[in-house]
This record gives structure tokens, sequence and C-alpha cells, in this order.
């Protein structure tokens, strides 16, 4: 338990809210005093039974029944009222604390610290979603400290108690309690070691339980007759990652409970016993002792809440570096914006921009392969441009930095003169719209789907007609069992998935409404490799349709689309090497025409429909 | 509609439930004999360990009073042993059932599970979403099943200890049995509260799933790029907050029920026991009883409190299992039916000499009433190169299915040399087949193992594996991975990850590591490669269909949508809707007037021909 981590969760436990947190605390208090209070009124109650003449003995004892029942019963309302509580004030913590991981992850300017492999591993350690019961949540670790904090509080009361019999008795319970906690404490520190040593396998076993459940394997593995390979291998897996593991599950340690727990009880008891019986003490206050002693070594043995503590601690320090990694403070201004560091954002003008690439270049951090070389473009006011390349050959990098995903490592882009990385981030991302190759699928309303193509606006349902219907989107929208308002997944609730082609549109329909609430680039990354040739080129014409009220540049395969293009650039080995409108670009007989050639040659022939970006080579 | 094989059903009978708790409780037995006899023994031990505390302490308070100083040292000593053997049981019983259930678990039911999902002949299992859930469940609860096995046995202790419990209190007066009618109440009020929670959590079960999703989205680099530029991630944020706050909302709902419910039976406990405790006093007052049995039935209701809550969370213990229970069952009774299905004996033949025909084949998907295939009739004479052709959900891939023994024809017969299909050892055919499939498997190991399993007993074979690698032309791809075939792919295990153009190409060198199949198929093997690459592997898979065709008379059969790869069959089939609408080569079906490869194949070049 170290002070970073009790730091940590003090601070995560303000998001639980000060009323719940001084209930809850209050609650845990009274259910942790409740032994020692029992233990006293018991105590009471015998004093008067044993003192009182028998013709009194109703009377007299009605008063301690009371508190006896009293007592009793605020310990029973504690303990009712606290599981709620403590449920509410753990996830409060921990969804206050998960909203942060994602706002932190998904907000954080550029997308290149995120890609980090490094810190995918912080954003996995940090994010609090326990898979095995290794891993506790902020929350949790929390709720822990505050129960520990009350359990000793509880176990001082009840020493107070012993203290009413004889100072000495203190320390023969609560020192070897502690002990017993200690042990006990470092024992589930050790299993949990032992467990997470063996997580690597664990993984592996799982991938591989997983691949023999996995649809598209399961032919594999019938064709070529791997299941009982598989079967077998899964079984290894486990076997070694468990075998340590069960190795060290021995009962061995178990009897020093009868040194450190039976020992010093029975000394105890035995001492008290004898004292009562010759006079020296009475018996409530043996009684009292009893209960007293037997609810310290209880509340001492329990110790799964250090693991939550320790595990929560390891939960907030990966956040804490994930922090350190992905906030904007961690990038120099002056490398943001290298000719505008100290200048306040300038304005962005409301019109299509004429965006221009000046000696671009961009090498991965920490890398020697240079992704792009100077590269000198220019895309003009309502242009569509076609961007052409073999795998590799830059066309997403130029994208991300387009985007401002990735800082230039050479020259810059601008935007009517302005470099763009003056307007801020958000102003000029607010003028662009991309659709990537891997767009995202989110598992919300088909409406959601679209909005967040612009989530940080206030949705705009007329707008989003408006787009639909562009992108006609209509067809599938009609198709859906509650129009907008359906789950674009099985998995909720009137939920349906979209085949491959359907999702196309939705994202065509999410670029365009971008486009309507203001973006004046669409950027798109083969958008069309799932739509099938009559779909396609519907499609391409109502973008092309669109082009003067903003600029599209269009990444595809398909020289087929690509041809209609206002221009054409082709992007190999990080350069630009060649540029010009189809016609342009066969006419000048270059590596363009050459392909383009072949490929029609050879469809004529019978041959592919569609052109592959290796081809250009 | 055809009936989905085995029908599923939540409910479980009794019966069944005993039935299955003998039988896992004997896989434990076998298993970690010692562990349990542990189990079993030391909980018998702690219902003997209750009472001794009880009528310990009743003698210490009693000698003490009466003066017997050494009577009341020596009950103070075993009053202490007692408790501390209690707490020595407790540890020991949790620590054996954490063993018996892991190892049970880990090592009889899960491999069997594993085993069976990997090796049924059928795949229909693992098509359909509503089973694969129930698998999923079944995949990860076996733990769960185990213990709720446990928590029974627990159960039904607490309960004895429940019985022991009431008998002394029943000694010291009849009348104070009644206080088991104060303690009844309570855990029933209570186990009505703890139902309304599991309920509330199935039903905010969406919405935790609903904020993973979210968060995943949220953090991963590949999303993140789309949400920065969309400017959506605080968004994103709020609704991920949202969706837990709901969830924690409903369930927080729920458990404030319970909480009031427990409150009340607990107090409705208290005033039961005060009363009984004045009941004593009162008997005390007048002669009967003595102090000692104050103490007594202050500790004894103490454990009755404890035994009483124990028992409530046991047996949501084993409700808990019970999400699996159902599920388990119906997968070991598809399982069964599945494996007492007529299995075919029958070998293949050495070469294929009149080829494969299809007699008014249909398939129809479980549970719909939708022909996939459609009275398919035709023949493929041997050693031919057969290009399938149509729109997505044409049947293309049911029909590959179908001769891969995936499926078996809801009616009409496939025949193989004359032999129907169904009657061929399902082994020994696929053994002498090899497919690339449009979604091929990835595995997450090594990369000389992802084209090994083609023939598993070369699988370390590495010349073997080095020559299916050039056939899928994939040399360049093993050159550029950072330990060639030894590198380990997927990121889950620190591996690299592949493209899906390479993973394709890793399936096709799987496709070539058999070296006489009977049967080839490629089901769109080439979606994600380059054309260059495409067309030499084409051109390759060509050569080695017509060699294969020389020497077995073996079948190539390619699903593909790209002219390239079809125009050079001996035969296309054309399908529409799980019919065969056209068939023939290449130059008899382009000038078809009307036809829909005519249709198809003009669309395409219009594209590429000269403006």
């Amino acid at each position: 338990m170290t002070y970073q981590t009790l730091r940590g969760l003090t601070r995560c436990a303000r998001d639980a809210g000060g009323r719940l947190l001084t209930g809850l605390g209050i609650l845990i208090l009274l259910q942790n005093l409740a032994p020692a209070g029992l233990a006293l009124a018991t105590a009471l109650l015998i004093g008067r039974v044993q003192h009182a003449v028998p013709s009194d003995l109703v009377a007299a004892t009605t008063v301690p029944l009371i508190v006896f029942a009293l007592v009793l019963g605020i310990g029973h309302a504690a303990d009712a009222a606290l599981e709620p509580l403590v449920y509410l004030g753990a996830f409060r913590i921990d969804g206050a604390y998960r909203a942060r991981i994602t706002e932190l992850a998904a907000t954080s300017p550029t997308v290149d610290r995120l890609e980090d492999p490094e810190s995918q591993r912080l954003v996995r350690a940090a994010r609090a979603d326990p898979v095995n019961w290794t891993e506790r949540t902020p929350g949790t670790g929390v709720m822990a400290l505050i129960h520990i904090a009350a359990v000793f509080a509880g176990a001082v009361a009840s020493c107070a108690v012993l203290a009413g019999f004889a100072w000495w008795l203190v320390p023969l319970i609560f020192l070897p309690a502690l002990a017993q906690w200690c042990i006990l404490a470092r024992r589930h520190q050790s299993f949990m070691h032992n467990w997470r040593a063996s997580r690597r396998e664990m993984q592996r076993g799982n991938v591989w339980e997983r691949t023999a459940a996995d649809p598209g394997t399961s032919k594999d593995i019938r064709v070529y007759g791997l299941g009982d390979w598989i079967a077998d291998s899964i079984q290894t897996h486990i076997r070694t990652a468990f075998e340590p593991i069960w190795a060290k599950l021995t009962a061995k340690d178990e009897w020093q409970v009868f040194l450190l727990v039976g020992l010093p009880f029975s000394v105890a008891l035995a001492v008290v016993g004898h004292d009562a019986a010759t006079g020296r003490t009475t018996v409530a206050v043996e009684s009292a002792v009893l209960a007293a002693g037997w609810s310290i070594f209880q509340s001492l043995g329990w110790t799964d809440t250090t693991i939550s503590v320790t595990s929560a601690g390891e939960c907030l320090a990966a956040y804490e570096e994930l922090r350190q990694v992905l906030e904007p403070a961690a990038v120099p201004a002056a490398v943001l914006a290298p000719d505008a560091a100290a200048a306040a954002p300038r304005e962005l003008p409301d019109r299509v921009p004429l965006i221009a690439f000046e000696g671009l270049g961009f090498r991965y951090p920490g890398t020697e392969r240079t992704v792009l070389h100077s590269v000198d473009l220019e895309i003009k006011p309502g242009e569509l441009l076609a961007l052409v390349g073999l795998n590799g050959a830059g066309k997403s990098t130029l994208i991300k930095l387009l985007s401002m995903l990735y800082t230039p490592t050479s020259g810059r882009i601008t935007a009517d003169g302005l470099d763009i990385a003056s307007y801020g981030h958000e102003a000029w991302r607010s003028r662009i719209s991309v659709v990537f190759q891997d767009f995202v699928k989110y598992e919300l309303s088909a409406a959601q789907n679209v909005l967040l193509g612009r989530g940080n606006l206030a949705p705009d349902f007329e707008e989003l007609e408006l787009a639909a219907e562009e992108a006609g989107f209509g067809e599938v929208l009609s198709r859906l069992p509650a129009g907008w308002d359906t789950p674009l997944a099985r998995t909720r609730t009137g939920g349906v998935d979209l085949s491959g082609g359907q999702w196309q549109q939705v994202v065509l329909t999410r670029a365009l409404y971008a486009l309507r609430k203001g973006a004046k680039l669409l950027v798109l990354d083969e958008p069309t490799a799932h739509l099938d040739v009559r779909t396609e080129f519907e499609v391409f014409q109502r973008l092309a349709e669109r082009r003067g009220e903003a600029s599209i540049v269009l990444i595809s395969h398909r020289l087929s689309t690509v041809r209609y293009a206002d221009r054409i650039v082709l992007l190999d080995g990080g350069r630009i090497t060649d540029s010009g409108t189809h016609e342009e670009l066969l006419a000048r007989g270059g590596e363009y025409a050459r392909m383009f050639a072949i490929q029609a040659e050879r469809f004529q022939a019978g041959y592919d429909d569609h052109i592959e970006e290796g081809e250009l080579l | 509609m055809t009936a989905a094989p085995t029908e599923y059903s939540p409910r479980v009978s009794r019966g069944a439930y005993l039935r299955l708790g003998r039988e896992l409780m004997g896989l434990a037995w076998k298993r970690v004999p010692g562990r349990v006899v542990l189990v079993f023994g030391l909980q018998a031990v702690q219902v003997g360990l209750t009472a001794a505390i009880a009528l310990g302490m009743r003698s210490t308070v009693n000698d003490a009073i009466q003066g017997r100083a050494h009577s009341a040292l020596v009950a103070g000593v075993v009053v202490a042993l007692a408790c501390t053997s209690s707490m020595f049981c407790t540890s020991l019983v949790g620590g054996s059932t954490l063993y018996a259930v892991e190892k049970t678990a880990l090592l009889d039911l899960m491999p069997q599970v594993h085993r069976d999902i990997a090796t049924l002949e059928g795949i229909e299992h693992l098509e359909r979403t509503d089973v694969l859930d129930r698998l999923t469940v079944v995949r990860t609860g076996m733990w769960m099943l185990m213990f709720g096995l446990f928590s029974a046995v627990r159960v039904f202790f607490t309960v004895l200890q429940l019985g022991v419990t009431l008998l002394l209190l029943g000694s010291i007066d009849p009348w104070l049995m009644s206080l088991l009618v104060f303690a009844g109440v309570p855990l029933w009020w209570e186990r009505l509260g703890k139902r309304g929670v599991i309920r509330a959590e199935t039903d905010t079960a969406e919405q935790v799933r609903l904020q993973r999703h979210l968060f995943e989205v949220a953090t991963t680099a590949g999303s993140g790029k789309e949400i920065r530029v969309a400017g959506s991630g605080t968004e994103i944020a709020r609704l991920q907050r949202a969706a837990f706050d709901e969830a924690v909302e409903g369930r927080y709902r729920a458990l404030v029920r319970a909480s009031v419910l427990k409150l009340a039976g607990w107090i409705l406990f208290t005033l039961g026991f005060a009363g009984s405790l004045w009941l004593i006093v009162y008997r005390a007052a007048h002669g009967h009883g003595s102090i000692g049995d104050i103490v007594l039935s202050i500790t004894v209701a103490t454990t009755l409190r404890t035994a009483l809550q124990g028992t409530v969370s046991e047996s949501s213990g084993a409700a808990q299992a019970g999400r699996v229970i159902a599920p388990y069952l119906w997968l070991r009774a598809y399982v069964a039916e599945e494996r007492a299905r007529v299995q075919g004996t029958a070998m293949p033949p050495e070469t294929l000499s009149e080829g494969l025909v299809f007699e008014d084949v249909t398939y129809v998907y479980p549970g719909t009433d939708r022909k996939a295939v459609d009275g398919l009739n035709l023949t493929i004479p041997p050693g031919s190169v057969v290009a399938i052709v149509g729109e997505y959900g044409s049947g293309k891939t049911t029909l590959v299915k179908l001769l891969e023994k995936f499926y078996r024809p809801t009616s009409g017969r496939i025949l193989v040399d004359g032999t129907d299909l169904a009657a061929l050892d399902t082994d020994a055919w696929r053994a002498r087949s090899a497919a690339a499939f449009q979604d091929f498997g990835r595995f997450k190991t090594v990369f000389s193992h992802n084209v090994g399993f083609g023939d598993l007993p070369r699988l370390e074979d590495r010349a073997a594996v080095q020559a299916a690698v050039a056939d899928a032309n994939a040399q360049e791809l093993v050159r550029r991975l950072p330990q060639g075939l030894d590198t380990e792919l997927g990121t889950e295990t620190g591996g690299v990850d592949l493209s899906e153009g390479q993973w394709q190409k890793a399936a096709l060198a799987r496709a070539s590591m058999r070296t006489s199949p009977l049967l080839f198929v490629l089901d769109e093997p080439t979606a994600s490669l380059d054309a260059p690459s495409e067309q030499e592997i084409f051109e390759r898979y060509m050569v080695r269909a017509r060699s294969l065709s020389r020497r077995t008379g073996a079948i190539t059969i390619i699903v593909s949508h790209r002219f390239s790869t079809v125009a050079g069959a001996d035969l296309i089939l054309v399908l529409a809707d799980g019919k065969l609408v056209e068939t023939g080569r290449h130059d008899q079906l382009v000038d078809l007037p009307g036809g829909r490869y005519a249709d198809l194949y003009g669309l395409q070049a219009a594209a590429y021909s000269a403006s």
C-alpha cells in the first residue's frame, strides 16, 4: 500500500460524492463497532441478571434488554443499508473514472501516441473492467480502504472492552490478530502474483478456445482435421498455466491459525474463566472478554480488501502513466504549431479552402523508415482529386497528416496560405470529414451512427434526413424495424446487423451529414470496397455532384471509378510520381496509362473487373 | 420451416439438476478425492463445532458463577480451541473448494466442451448467433457450474447447522424454537431481494455491454482516427458514462429494494430474538435455567444469523450456476444427437473417375424456411475446373459447404464416383480435400503452423511448408516477417498482426499443403490480394489443378466474382437464389442474350471501355 495508491484512491473517492461517502463511512463504522457494543450490552445484561433479586429480575433487565436489541438492530440496519451504498459508491467512482479514460483517449490531439503498443498496454491495465479476480477497480479499492479503516476502528473499540478487564489482554489478543492479518494479506498477495505469472499461458489457452469456436476458422479446422489437435493444445496451455498455481495451493500453513489465534485466545479465556470463578472478576466481564476477543480475531481474519487496494493502485498508476503520454500538455506547443506557437488560434473563413502540402515529410517517431518524402500537392477548392498508389505508398499517412492526426516531420500543410496547425485541431477538423477504411460501427441507433459524424454539434435531424436522402440511404432505412431508432447491432434490444455494403451506406450518410454541417473537404478512403458494381457507380455519381460545395479526395483501387476524377495523383514510395486527368495521364503514356491499358485489355480478354493498387507498379 | 436439431429450452427439470449434480460430484471425486473428503468432512465437523462453542460458553459462565475455577479454565480453553478450529475449517474448506472446482472445471469439463465444439462434423452450431451466444456461456461458465455445485453442498451443511442451533435452543425451552419463524421470514425476504438483484443484472447487461463497446471504440487507435476528425470524443465519453450510469442505476434500485426487505426481515428477527432473551431471563427469574443459558442463546443467535445469511448467499451462488446449466445440458444433448447420426464408413476412391453428381439437392438452414440451395441437378466431370458465379446469397458458398460435409442436404444427395457422400467416412473424405475459404481461419500461433495445419502429419516439415508458401506466392511476405516462418502471429499474445491480404496468403499456402486431394476449393480466395499477386497465384493454381486433374481426376472449384478467375474455367455455374440458372464456358455464356453472366460482364466491361 504505497503513498501514491492512497493519494490516488483518495482523489477518486471524491467522485462518490461527499454525502454518500459520509453516510457510508458512518454506517461501516457502526457495522464494525457493533461487536464491541454487543459485548458491552451482553455484559450489562448478564451483570444485571447475576446481581438482581429473582423477584426484581424482569424489571432490572428491561433496560439492558432494550439496549441489547438496539445495538443488535443497529448492526443489522447498518449491514442492510451498506450493500446498496457500497455498490453505488464503488460504481460512481468507477463510472467517473472510466469516463475519464474514455475522454482522455478519445480527445488527445493526435492519434500516434494512442497507436503506440505501450499506450494500448496502459489502456488495458487502467481500464478497470476486471476479467478475473486479480483485477480490481478504483471504486472497489476506495471501498476496501474505508473497510480496512473501519475494521481497525472496530478492533480498537473491542480492545477497549478487553482493557476493561486487564490491560495485558490487549497486546495478548491484538498483536497475534494483527500478525494473522499480515500473514493472510501476504498469502493473498502472493496467490495473486502466482496467478498473474501464469497470465500469458492463460491468454494463449484463451486464444485457442476462441479459435475452436470461431465460425470462420471452424471450416479450416474440419477440412484439415485440427479439432483434436486444438483441444489438446488448449489442455497443454491450461496445465502449464495452472499447475504452478495448484502446486502452491497447499494447506500446509493453515495450522498457523492455532498458534496465532488458538493459543492467545485459550490463554485469555482460561485466565478470565479462572478469575471469574475465583471472584477476581465478574461473569459479566468474562462474557464481554469472550465476545470482544473473538470479534477481534474474526474481523482481522478477512484480508481480501488488501488485494483490492493493491490492484486498484496498479490500475491508477497505469492511468497516471497514460495521462502523461496522452495529455496535450505533453506535446510542446512548438511542435504542434511551429509558426504559431504563441499566437491564438486563427479563425477559419467559411469557404472551401485551397489546401497545399508544402514539402511534406513524415517518419514514424523512433523509426528510420521515411513514409513521405517532401510531398508537394494542391487540392483546389471544389476539386475531385483521386489518390492512387501501392500499399505502403503513404496514402493513409497523407490523410492522417491532413487530419492533423499526426504531426509532420518536415514541411507543412496550409489552408488558404496559413498552416492548418495555426487554426487548432478542433477548428480545422470541423472543416473536414474523412471516411476511413476501418470506419467505426457504433452499436448505437442508426441516427446516432450518422450524427456522430459531427459529435461535437447538437443533433440536427433536418440535415440528417437530407444527408440520408443524398446518400441513397432510404432503402436501407426503410428496412430497419424502428427506422432511425434501430440500434445497428444484434446484441442490442431490437437491433439488427447490417451487411458490409449497408454499413458503407451508413458511413457515407455520416460523411454527407458532416458536409452539411460545415465540412469543406471530404476524404474517402476506399469507400466502395464492399459495394457491388452497380451501387458503386451510383454512389460515385452522387459524390461527384457535390464537388464545388466541397473538395473531395478519393482513394480507390478501382481505376474504373478513379478515371472520372478531375485529377489523378499517383503516390509511390512516399513521393508523387504523376498527376493529371485520366485523359492527360493516358496521353502522357506514363505508368498510369500503361496500367490502365493492361487492365482494360485483360478485362476485355475476360479478365479482371477492378484494378488493385499493386498493378500500378 | 424445419425444426432446429435439439430445441433449446431454458427450463431444466429437477431430476436433470440432481443427475447433473451427482455426475459433477463424481468427476470431482475422481479428480481430487482428498479435497472432496476435506470439503465434506470439515463442514460436518463445523456443524459439531457450532454446538461445542455454544455449550462450552455456557459451561464457562456457569462454572465461573458456581466458583469452579478449574472447570471454568478448561471450558475457556475448549471454547477458544473450538472457535479456532472453526476458523481453520472455514479456511480449509474454502481453499479445497477452490482447488476442486478449478481442477475439475479446467481438466475435465472444459476440455470436453472444447473438443465437442471443435470436432462435431457439421458447423451449423457455430453459424447461428443464438447458438453461438449459448456456446459462449458454456465455454466460459464451467467454473460457475462447479462453484454452483459446491455452493449447493454448503447450503446443505448450513441447513444442518441451523437444525443443530435450533435443537440447542430447544434444549433450553422448546418455545425458543419459535425463533425459527422469526429467522425464516428474513430468509425468505432476503431471497426475494436477491432474486430482484439478479433480474436487474440481466436487465442491465445490455447497457454494460454498450458502455464496454464505447470504451473500446474510444480507446482503440483505429477508431480513434475517425472520432478525432468528427470531434466526437466528448460525446462518446458522455454516451459511455450514460450507459454505465443507467446500468448502475438499475442495479442500485434493485439493491435498495433488496436492502429494505433485508432490513425489515432482520428487524423482525431482532425483535424475536429480544423476546427469546426476555423469555430466558423470565425463566431464570423463576428458577429455571441459568445465566449460562443467556450466553448460550446469544452465541447461538449469532450463529443462526450467520448461517441464514450464508444460506442466502450460497443459494444465490447456486442460482448463478443455473444460467449455465440449461445451455450446458443443451450442448450435451446436441452433441449426443449429432454423434448418434449415421456416420459414413466408405473410403473415398483413390482417383475420381465419374466425378461429382448432384441429384435434386436442396438445403434449408435450420430454423429458417429459406432454401439456400434449391433442387440442384448437376454433373461435374472428373478433372474439371469449375467456377461458381452469383450475387451475395445466391448459394455459392452453401454448395461448397455441402461438398465438404459441413452441412447435410435437407433432401437429395451428392454422389462421389457413384457413392453417396453421406456414406463416405467424413474424416477420410476431408483428408482428400483442401480448401481456402472467404472467411478463412486465422490461427494466432507461429506462421509455419498456419501453413502446416494444411497437412497435420507434416506440421513440422519445413520443406513442405516452404513449398506451400511458394505456391501461395508468399515468400516475400515470409521474408519480411521478423522471425520468418517462426514469427508469432496475433497482437494479443505479443505477436505480429498481418493485413487481410497477408492472412489470405497464409490460408492459400495452407490449402497447398496436401499433395493429392480429390477436391480443391477456392472460395473467393484472393479478394484482398493485389492484382499481380492474384494473377500469379491464379496461374499457379491452374497449373496445379491441371496436374492434380491428370493424377487423381481431382476437381477444382473456384467461387469468385472476378472475371479474371472465372473465364479460364472448364465449366461456369451461374447461381441465383439457390438455383442453377446458367452453365457453360465463358465464350458460351458471354454472348447469351439476356443472360445474367453476360449482363454482369457487360456492366463491368463498360467501365473500362475507352471513353
